[in-house]
């Protein structure tokens, strides 16, 4: 056991952390919920791919470093640190470009894995539809064989960057009398195309962060299958395996918004109160376990042992963690709390660096619901937990 | 960066959990119920294989081994709920006898600690109570922030009736003077705290874990309605949640065993995270190892008891967590 840094990672670590001390924002950026904001968060991304950091955890061969594991935490953590802006490309850079390394054809491959590392193509993920949330295999959206091409029609939904998004990899359904989970095929589809109308949702926190996607007779080039046709679900299963492995250096972020909690607490003069003390130092606790269970993840990771169903504990843990965290906030301002941005009466109480924190509390509150939710629901996670780590019997599965 | 344990502390691990599943079977905790006596027995056999000395450095006979190779021997005697003081004695006494013991208390104690002609117990400022004070050869005692070496004659015990039959507890009347003074202070007494929070983390896991297995072992067997109990959804949801505890409550416990070992900075706050995280998880699992047992869980002849008792009797031990979160309140609110 020896959690220090070799000189190599110290070395590492120091220059990714000068790079972005000169390189990150300094204000925030405009949300991605609006074209400038991508626009901005685009040309982000492109400092961080002339700068050789878009993803360091891709092979060298396509443009990245063949970083390890630890590495990766590394520059999670320095990013995290310095309060870089949200990786606007994280569905291509995490998810769609990994797969396409497994399954796509060189041509494929030297098509789009260079406009997602540039940033220069957004991505966004069609998985879920109306009618297939957890129960993903129950997809319906359909593509039928024309000639060289797919005749794509039905709905995606809770589609994250599906407004502004070039491309997307989706799922859809090839064969329709096949067994569920067999007539599913994976499809690139130009977001561009004729027939594709893409309609912003509104989220519980006000910001319209996704859309849903309505294909009618969209064509799509057969040559933009990617893996086999009718093998869609290896194919996704694989990208859900990528998942696993994305947020390892989250803790910092979770260190800071425990950080924020003390600033409220202190500002409200509520820091000598023993039970916000007790609910503080408790969450403070949650972080700092979370922190040592992710060097634990790390060290397995390095040592060659792929993460398995011990990721859903993982993501059960800091999604349900991030909720308690900002319900601390709301507990901590009190009667205050109902208030919102820029209120005056914030402003007169807290002061107005602390009231600057409140700002974006509500929005986050209502947003650290989502993590419950997407990548797998809480329930389908200790689902998992209970069937694949202790070993009880599994779902009826249609 | 390796936060894992090498190969020889895992085949120590694995020595020790072969050896409780042999040598300490729930009959034989349940014995001390019965007796209300120490188990001389095996504390002789747990120095035989070193178990006792594992911290006593080896020019006193012992392994010479530290805080790290103890959590996983402190998590195994956790699983089986060992009805014997090796958290005073080895965990705490020991080092705290390398560290702060005179050259003569050293010399007289570590080779009989190693041996296990000697239990050696503590109590710390604060503790209303002493474990195993009746056997103890030596009480290592905090008063005032002094420490002392308080040998048998020098105490009185006095059992006190307690929750754990299987834990004896005592309260005692001890004189010290110079001649009983150790050469620490304040500083060695409260390393030994952290030790004891850390300690009692790595058993309440081992319980909690433990816990567990006993639970899906029992919801796979258990029929209802047709099926195993453990298939519904209520029942797998629960022990889920239990794991979503248990699991990383093992990372924070070695981390403050790594702390402690290192002497880091924040070693008495990874304690605090350590003990306060390990009692929340001890806590869920025991509440839903006896809910899930159902009505076989809640009766005396069924072992689960002998777990549940432990592990509540533990959750106040070396600071509850709410005394944990508070020391942890100072650190949030100092910075």
């Amino acid at each position: 056991m020896d959690l220090d840094l070799t000189t190599e990672q110290q070395a590492f670590r120091d220059e990714v952390r000068a790079w972005l001390e000169a390189n990150a924002p300094a204000e925030p950026l405009p949300p991605t919920s609006t074209a400038e904001g991508v626009a901005a968060h685009q040309a982000w991304e492109r400092r961080l791919y002339e700068a050789g950091y878009a993803a360091i955890h891709w092979p060298k061969a396509y443009g990245g470093r063949d970083a390890d594991m630890l590495s990766v935490a590394i520059f999670s953590e320095e990013y995290a640190r310095a309060d870089g802006p949200e990786r606007v490309n994280v569905l291509a850079l995490g998810l769609a470009g990994p797969t396409l390394m497994v399954y796509g054809t060189d041509e494929q491959k030297a098509r789009w894995l260079p406009g997602m590392l540039s940033c220069e193509d957004i991505w966004c993920q069609g998985f879920s539809e109306p009618g297939a949330g957890s129960d993903l295999a129950g997809l319906t959206t359909t593509a039928v064989r024309d000639d060289d091409t797919y005749i794509v029609n039905g709905q995606k939904t809770w589609t994250s960057q599906g407004r502004f998004a070039d491309w997307m990899f989706a799922l859809v359904r090839t064969e329709a009398d096949a067994a569920k989970h067999r007539g599913i095929t994976c499809l690139m589809i130009d977001m561009r195309s004729p027939g594709i109308d893409v309609r912003p949702i509104v989220q519980i926190n006000g910001d319209a962060g996704f859309a849903e996607v309505f294909f009618t007779d969209v064509r799509v080039p057969a040559e933009n299958v990617v893996g086999e046709v009718n093998d869609g679900w290896r194919v996704a299963m694989t990208t859900l395996g990528f998942e696993r492995g994305t947020g390892l250096g989250s803790h910092v972020r979770f260190s800071r918004i425990l950080r924020e909690l003390v600033t409220l607490a202190r500002a409200a003069g509520r820091d000598t109160d023993p039970i916000v003390r007790d609910r503080i130092a408790g969450m403070y606790a949650e972080t700092e376990v979370f922190r040592h269970n992710t060097y634990r993840t790390l060290t397995c990771m390095a040592k060659g042992k792929p993460i398995g169903p011990e990721a859903s504990l993982n993501k059960l843990y800091w999604s349900e963690m991030e909720v308690r965290l900002f319900e601390t906030g709301m507990e901590v301002l009190g009667t205050l709390a109902e208030l919102g941005p820029k209120s005056s009466a914030v402003t007169d109480v807290l002061g107005h660096d602390a009231a600057a924190l409140w700002d974006h509390w509500h929005k986050r509150y209502w947003y650290a619901r989502a993590a419950c939710i997407y990548a797998g629901t809480s329930e389908i996670q200790k689902n998992i937990v209970a069937e694949r780590l202790l070993g009880l019997p599994r779902e009826p599965r249609g | 960066m390796d936060f894992d344990f090498t190969d020889e502390q895992y085949a120590l691990r694995d020595a020790a959990r072969d050896f409780f599943a042999g040598e300490c079977p729930p009959s034989r905790v349940r014995a001390r119920w019965d007796g209300d006596d120490h188990d001389e027995q095996l504390w002789r056999s747990m120095a035989e294989t070193g178990f006792i000395g594992l911290t006593v450095p080896t020019e006193h006979g012992g392994l010479g081994l530290g805080d790290v190779d103890l959590t996983l021997l402190l998590h195994e005697a956790g699983r089986a709920v060992v009805p014997a003081p090796l958290l005073e004695t080895t965990a705490i006494a020991a080092p705290l006898l390398v560290e702060a013991g005179t050259d003569q208390q050293r010399q007289a104690w570590l080779p009989r600690i190693t041996a296990g002609e000697a239990v050696v117990t503590v109590q710390l400022d604060g503790a209303p109570f002493v474990v195993d004070a009746d056997v103890a050869q030596l009480l290592l005692l905090e008063r005032d922030g002094q420490l002392h070496a308080v040998p048998r004659e020098l105490f009185q015990a006095t059992r006190q009736p307690s929750l754990d039959g299987a834990r004896r507890v005592f309260t005692v009347e001890a004189e010290t003077g110079d001649d009983t003074r150790m050469a620490g202070g304040p500083q060695a007494a409260a390393k030994a705290f952290d030790r004891g929070a850390a300690g009692t983390a790595a058993i309440l896991n081992g319980l909690s874990e433990r816990l567990l297995e006993m639970t899906v072992a029992y919801v796979l067997q258990r029929e209802q309605f047709g099926r195993p109990v453990g298939s519904f959804q209520a029942v797998k949801h629960k022990l889920a949640e239990t794991m979503l505890l248990t699991e990383p409550s093992k990372a924070a416990t070695w981390y403050a065993a790594y702390a402690i070992a290192c002497d880091l900075d924040d070693r008495s706050e990874a304690a605090s995270v350590a003990k306060s995280f390990a009692t929340q998880a001890a806590a869920k699992a025991s509440a839903e190892a006896l809910q899930c047992h159902g009505g076989i869980g809640f009766t005396w002849e069924h072992d689960l008891h002998l777990w549940l008792k432990r592990g509540k009797a533990l959750e106040s031990s070396y600071g509850t967590a709410a005394a944990h979160r508070a020391r942890l309140a100072e650190v949030v609110f100092a910075s």
